[in-house]
C-alpha cells in the first residue's frame, strides 16, 4: 500500500488527515489518529460560550452556536499546552480574537512553544458578535492581520477562512499577501435553526454555523477557487467522511484533510479514511496522497502553484 | 481513551406502554455502570438522523444491553426499527453508590435508568412520576413496588413525606424542573443527592462543546463531567 506521507508548510506527516478546530478535544479522548492535533479556537480571555441549546441537527449535519468556549490564553499555555505537547504529535494551534493585537498577542506567546508547529487564525467564526468572522470578511482586514501576526512567530501562520463570503479568491490573495504560510478551508457556513413549537431562533445563540455532509461541494468550491487564486497549501476541510471525500479535496487543491462533525458520530472515522484513501492510491497507482493535489484544476492554472 | 464503537445486533423491540424497550445482544461489550451512557445511531443510519444519540442502558445482562426509549424524532425511531445498532460507550461518570439507605426518584423517561440501580440496590425505596397512566406502565420494569403517581400528582409530594428523618442518598433521573425541585428537597433536609442530567449532544465524548449545563455556576460539557452529579454542582 502507498504511504500516505505528506509534506505541509514544511512539515512531514504521516498522514494528510487531521481534525478541525473546535471538533476533537484530545486531553478527553486521545488524538483519534490524527496526524496532527488542532486545538479549539483560543482567545486572550477565557470564554464559557453561548446559553443552550447550542447545537440542533439539521439535513446531512448540524448547526452549532458553542460560541468559543474556551480556557483563555493564561490558562491555555499554563495547563492545556503541556499536557498536549505529551500527547506525541505536532500541535497546531487556533487563534482567535477581537483586535489584531489580541491575535498578536496570543500568536507570539503560543509560538514560542516548541509543541506548537504552526497557528491558525480563525478569522470566521460565525458564533461571537463582531471580531473574527468581521475581520475574515474583509480583505484588507485579513491582510493587515495576517502581516501583523506573521511578524510575532517563526512558525507557520495559516489562516482559516470563512465560506460565507462574496468571493473567496479576494480574501485568500489578500492572507495569501499578508503573508500566510497557507489556508484553512472551510470553516462553517453560516446558518440558523428554527424551533418548530415556537417559531423562534433554536439555539441559544440565535444564529450558528452549518457543518457536515451538508457542506461539501461548498467546501470543494472554495478550496478548488483559493487554490487557483493563491497556490498556497491548503487544509481543506467541510463534509469529509471517509477516503473518497478526501481524495476530492486533494483534487481540488487541498494538501492536508480536515475532519470535523463526522467525528462526531464516528471516533473511528479518521483511521477508516485514511485506509480508504490509501487503497484508493494503490488503485490508481499514486506513489502518494501528493500526486492528487490539484488534479482537478486545467494544466493552464498550475502557473500560479507554488 | 476512547472505548471502541461496536455494532449490536438487535434481539428485540418491544412496547412498553408509551415506550419502546431496546434488547441488544451484548456481545461482551462493556456495559459500564448505571447512569453512564451510550451514543446510538441505527445501522445503516437513516438520512435525517446523522448524529448518534445519548441514551442510558436500563440494565445489562450477560447476554443483553437493554434500553428504554422515549421515541421523539427521527434518531429514536431509527433505533427501533430492527437490525442493528451502533454503540459507542459507556461514557460519562454515572452513579457512585453510597452506603446506606436510597431513595430513587424517576420522572417520565428518567425512570429509563433505574432498573439497573435497583438491582444494586436492592433495598431502596422507589418513587416515579409520569404524565399518562401509558407512561407509567414501565414502572413495572424499574421496581414491583415503586410508588407511581400520575400528574397531576407529581413525584415530588410522596419524596417530600418521605425526607424528614431520612439518612441515605437520593439519586434522581427526570426532566430539568423535577431535578431542581428534587435537589431543593433534598438540601432542604440534608440529604445527599445524585443527579442524572440531559443535555443534547453531538459527540458524547468531549468533543463538540454542545452539551453545555450549568455545573458549579459556569457552562460546563455535561458528558465530561456528567451526567450524573452531585446536585450541589448542578444548583450551585
Ligand atoms: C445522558 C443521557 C441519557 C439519556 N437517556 C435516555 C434514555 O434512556 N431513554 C430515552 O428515551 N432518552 C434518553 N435521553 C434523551 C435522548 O437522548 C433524546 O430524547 C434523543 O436524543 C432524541 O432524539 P430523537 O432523534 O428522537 O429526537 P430529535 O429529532 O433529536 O429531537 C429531540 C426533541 O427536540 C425536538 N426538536 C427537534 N428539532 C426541533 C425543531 N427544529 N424545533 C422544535 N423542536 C425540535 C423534537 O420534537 C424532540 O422532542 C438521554 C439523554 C442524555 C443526555
Ligand atoms: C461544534 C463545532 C465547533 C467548532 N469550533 C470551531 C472553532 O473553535 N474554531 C474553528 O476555527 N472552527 C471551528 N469549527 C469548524 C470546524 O473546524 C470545521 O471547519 C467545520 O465544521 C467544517 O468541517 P466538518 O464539516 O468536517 O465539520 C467548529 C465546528 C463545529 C461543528
Ligand atoms: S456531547 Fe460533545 S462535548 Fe459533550
Amino acid at each position: 500500500m502507498p504511504s500516505l506521507e505528506t509534506s505541509f508548510c514544511g512539515l512531514r506527516l504521516p498522514t494528510p488527515f487531521v481534525n478541525g478546530s473546535g471538533t476533537l478535544d484530545a486531553l478527553v479522548s486521545g488524538t483519534l489518529g490524527v496526524s496532527a492535533f488542532v486545538t479549539k479556537t483560543v482567545t486572550l480571555n477565557p470564554r464559557e460560550g453561548n446559553p443552550p441549546p447550542r447545537i440542533a441537527e439539521t439535513p446531512a449535519g448540524m448547526v452549532n452556536s458553542i460560541g468559543l468556549a474556551n480556557p483563555g490564553l493564561d490558562r491555555f499555555l499554563e495547563d492545556d499546552l503541556p499536557r498536549l505537547a505529551e500527547l506525541g504529535v505536532p500541535i497546531v494551534a487556533s487563534v482567535g480574537g477581537w483586535s489584531p493585537g489580541e491575535y498578536a498577542t496570543a500568536v507570539a506567546r503560543i509560538g514560542a512553544h516548541p509543541a506548537v508547529v504552526a497557528i491558525e487564525l480563525n478569522v470566521s467564526c460565525p458564533n461571537v458578535e463582531s471580531g473574527c468572522i468581521s475581520i475574515g470578511t474583509d480583505p484588507r482586514e485579513t491582510r493587515a492581520l495576517v502581516e501583523r501576526c506573521r511578524r510575532e512567530t517563526d512558525v507557520p501562520v495559516l489562516a482559516k477562512l470563512s465560506p460565507s463570503v462574496t468571493e473567496i479568491e479576494a480574501i485568500a490573495t489578500a492572507a495569501a499577501e499578508g503573508g500566510a504560510d497557507g489556508l484553512v478551508l472551510i470553516n462553517t457556513l453560516r446558518g440558523i435553526a428554527i424551533d418548530r413549537a415556537t417559531l423562534r431562533p433554536l439555539l441559544g445563540g440565535g444564529g450558528g454555523g452549518l457543518s457536515g455532509p451538508a457542506v461539501k461541494p461548498v467546501a470543494l468550491h472554495a478550496v478548488f477557487h483559493a487554490y487557483a487564486a493563491t497556490g498556497l497549501p491548503i487544509v481543506g476541510m467541510g463534509g469529509v467522511a471517509g477516503g473518497s471525500d478526501a481524495s476530492e479535496f486533494l483534487a481540488a487543491g487541498a494538501t492536508l484533510v480536515g475532519i470535523g462533525t463526522a467525528l462526531f458520530r464516528d471516533p473511528a472515522v479518521v483511521a477508516r479514511a485514511a485506509l480508504e484513501l490509501a487503497e484508493e492510491l494503490e488503485r490508481r497507482g499514486a506513489s502518494g496522497p501528493e500526486d492528487l493535489v490539484a488534479a482537478a484544476h486545467p494544466p493552464t492554472s498550475t502557473s500560479s502553484r507554488a | 481513551m476512547l472505548p471502541q464503537s461496536r455494532s449490536l445486533a438487535v434481539r428485540a423491540v418491544e412496547a412498553c406502554g408509551a415506550y419502546t424497550l431496546l434488547r441488544l445482544r451484548r456481545d461482551g461489550a462493556d456495559a459500564g455502570v448505571p447512569g453512564q451512557f451510550f451514543m446510538l445511531r441505527a445501522a445503516p443510519a437513516p438520512a435525517d438522523a446523522y448524529l448518534s444519540r445519548p441514551i442510558s442502558a436500563a440494565w445489562a445482562d450477560d447476554d443483553e444491553l437493554a434500553f428504554l426509549l422515549d421515541v421523539r424524532g427521527p434518531g429514536t425511531r431509527a433505533l427501533t426499527a430492527g437490525g442493528a445498532v451502533e454503540v459507542l460507550g459507556p461514557l460519562g461518570h454515572g452513579f457512585e453508590l453510597a452506603p446506606g439507605p436510597a431513595l430513587l426518584v424517576g420522572g417520565g423517561i428518567g425512570a429509563a435508568i433505574l432498573p439497573w440501580l435497583v438491582r444494586l440496590l436492592p433495598e431502596a425505596r422507589v418513587l416515579l412520576g409520569f404524565r399518562t397512566d401509558a407512561h407509567a406502565v414501565c414502572a413495572a420494569l424499574v421496581h414491583p413496588d415503586a410508588t407511581v403517581v400520575v400528574e397531576p400528582e407529581l413525584v415530588t409530594e410522596p419524596l417530600a413525606r418521605l425526607l424528614p428523618g431520612f439518612e441515605g442518598t437520593v439519586y434522581a433521573c427526570g426532566p430539568d424542573a423535577m431535578l431542581g425541585a428534587v435537589a431543593a428537597l433534598a438540601a432542604e433536609h440534608g440529604v445527599a443527592c445524585q443527579l442524572a442530567m440531559e443535555a443534547a449532544m453531538a459527540c458524547g465524548f468531549g468533543a463538540c462543546h454542545g452539551c453545555a449545563v450549568k455545573i458549579d455556576g459556569r457552562w460546563k460539557r455535561l458528558c465530561v463531567e456528567g451526567p450524573v452529579l452531585e446536585a450541589s454542582r448542578a444548583v450551585a
